[in-house]
């Protein structure tokens, strides 16, 4: 016969050991998370230069001169694109290819770890074989098109201004697309035989069996799909920062690599703090309603 | 019976093979590129006349350090980043009540945060107690930035273990610190194994933090001292390309062989 006294008792110590628990990542939050945005908060309200003893108290002007300058309206400009971009062109590639997949493809384990293998790969590593790639005399673009004989459309991939975010995206499509590709594939391996059997004796094409029945079956794996992609679109830095270094003339810069190199290059921490609270609080408005789906989530899965 | 079925699939098949080739042929050349001698290379679609390994040689002398500063950053700072996930995504997968929700909110916040925003004052609190340009600061701050992923992923994957195996341990008298150690984590290596492979890939493959907080050869990671590589005025795409497959290929080859692990670990939580 178990002691219920102890048995409360041991539930009621169990708070106490949650909170021991709980007090190591909260802590870590704090210290690594909740202080540098306050402190870059408070340092966007200063000119600073990074090695002066005392950073001099400017008010709000680094967010006013940020908003009369061009080069930051380009840089959260170039955000948005890629926004945009990588919330349609990896997704919906990804979709596709596993949509193709998904009817038991001959070669099906070669195709998922080809589609796949490039996410894997850091990002420098992207960078320095797109690079390659692009290379505008001997590069394998220029190449092909030399020899189907369109070596007129050729280009300076990465050092003309108004090709040079395209060429970017390029190389980020093959980078992520095997991410999208891979959950939905899984996803689409999760939906019950039965549905699809159902739609198909019911009459339906492929293409309304897809659009009607898989595809709103999906909607967990889109959600992580596409609030991944908003996530790197806030955070992009290590592509553009490798391949171009924002350039050419700051043509592909984004908030991230203007923040560094505002920072840490020209050494104006206030400046380049601001433009870091602007890019927090874009993120926080795109990305909020996604944190609150997957915490909402936990509700739902504890209501089971 | 055959003839249209086949006839259906050929369109979907040719399309998946030209999408195969053009997402392997960067690999590719990259590795054609990096066997070929510096006369060569220019030929970019022709095989290499012979194997011309130099490149690698080449590779390993600029580059050898601080692949293995790679790997002692990103071993430990796995093993920790599990180990602080676990432990808090444990009580918030048992907490009752709103508190838990509350916690777990705030810390799944930090996911939206874009790492750039602390990159100056953490350069600063790391300089301050004496860890910048260190491998042991970056196993402090790796852990640390994946907090919330690693919190959201292990709630979640403790949330899928019946609650009736805790409440049992506890009334066989095991403490719940106890069941933690003793039980819980030693029943969920699949789930820790899939983060495993997803953190490795986080880790191995981060640039930010690095560039910030790291500068010279005892202690910068294998994707700076590429960076460098790539960004110098004469880039020798042989080495580069020879580099570039050596830094690629630890990551691949885990993926590759806990392929399974890691789309679980995708859906894990999530897909339930």
């Amino acid at each position: 016969m178990p002691n219920f006294q102890l048995v409360r008792r041991k539930f009621q110590t169990s708070g106490i050991t949650h909170a021991i628990f709980l007090s190591l990542p909260v802590t870590l939050f704090a210290v690594f998370y909740i202080y540098p945005i306050i402190s870059t908060f408070n340092l966007s309200l200063h000119s600073w230069d990074g090695f002066s003893p005392t950073p001099r108290f400017v008010g709000l002007q680094n967010y006013i001169v940020l908003l009369h300058q061009p080069r930051f309206y380009h840089a959260l400009l170039n955000n948005i694109s890629w926004l945009i971009f990588l919330l349609l062109g990896p997704t919906g590639l990804g979709l596709l290819l596993a949509a193709l997949l998904d009817r038991g493809m001959r070669g099906e384990a070669v195709f998922r770890v080809v589609f796949f293998l490039p996410f894997t790969i850091p990002a420098v590593a992207v960078a320095a074989i797109w690079r390659w790639m692009y290379e505008p005399t001997n590069g394998l673009l220029t190449t092909i098109l030399q020899s189907i004989g369109l070596g007129g459309l050729a280009q300076n991939w990465l050092g003309d201004p108004s090709i040079v975010n395209f060429a970017l995206m390029g190389s980020m499509m093959w980078w992520t697309t095997g991410f999208a590709f891979l959950v939905f594939f899984a996803g689409l391996r999760n939906i019950p035989v039965e549905c699809i059997e159902a739609a198909r004796i019911e009459g339906a094409t492929p293409w309304q069996l897809f659009w009607k029945v898989s595809f709103p079956l999906l909607w967990p794996s889109t959600i992580v799909v596409l609030g991944m992609a908003a996530v790197d679109a806030m955070r992009l830095f290590d592509i553009v920062w490798a391949m171009t270094n924002g350039g050419p003339a700051y043509a592909s810069e984004v908030l991230a690599t203007q923040m560094y190199d505002t920072a840490f290059g020209r050494f104006e921490m206030g400046r380049a703090s601001a433009i870091s609270v602007y890019l927090l609080v874009i993120a926080g408005v795109i990305i909020m309603p996604y944190i609150y789906q997957l915490a909402k989530r936990v509700q739902d899965s504890e209501a089971e | 019976m055959n003839t249209p079925t086949a006839s259906r699939k050929a369109l979907p098949f040719s399309i998946l093979i030209v999408a195969a080739v053009i997402f392997a042929a960067p690999l590719v050349v990259a590795l054609l590129t990096s066997l070929k001698s510096p006369s060569e290379i220019t030929r970019v679609i022709a095989l290499p006349n012979e194997l011309f390994f130099q490149n690698y040689a080449i590779a390993y002398e600029r580059m050898g350090r601080s692949f293995l500063n790679s790997i002692a950053i990103t071993v430990p700072s796995v093993i920790l980043s599990l180990l602080v996930g676990a432990i808090s995504g444990y009580p918030l997968a048992y907490m009752r009540g709103a508190g838990g929700r509350i916690v777990y909110f705030f810390l799944l916040t930090g996911m939206l945060v874009p790492f750039q925003i602390v990159q100056i004052p953490l350069f600063f609190l790391i300089r301050a107690v004496g860890l910048y340009d260190t491998i042991p600061g970056m196993w402090l701050v790796h852990p640390a930035y994946s907090v919330p992923f690693c919190t959201f992923f292990m709630r979640n994957f403790f949330a899928s273990v019946p609650r009736s195996m805790y409440e049992a341990a506890l009334i066989d008298g095991c403490t719940p610190a106890g069941y933690f150690w003793r039980l819980l984590l030693p029943a969920s290596g699949s789930g820790l194994a899939a983060l495993a492979i997803i953190q490795s890939r986080a880790i191995w493959n981060d640039l930010l933090f690095a560039i910030t907080l790291t500068t010279s050869d005892q202690a910068k990671p294998v994707t700076v001292t590429i960076a460098g590589f790539a960004s110098s005025l004469q880039v020798e795409y042989g080495p580069l390309m020879a580099a570039t497959l050596i830094s690629l290929l630890p990551v691949m080859i885990a993926y590759l062989l806990f392929q399974k692990a890691f789309v679980r670990g995708l859906l894990g939580g999530a897909g339930k």
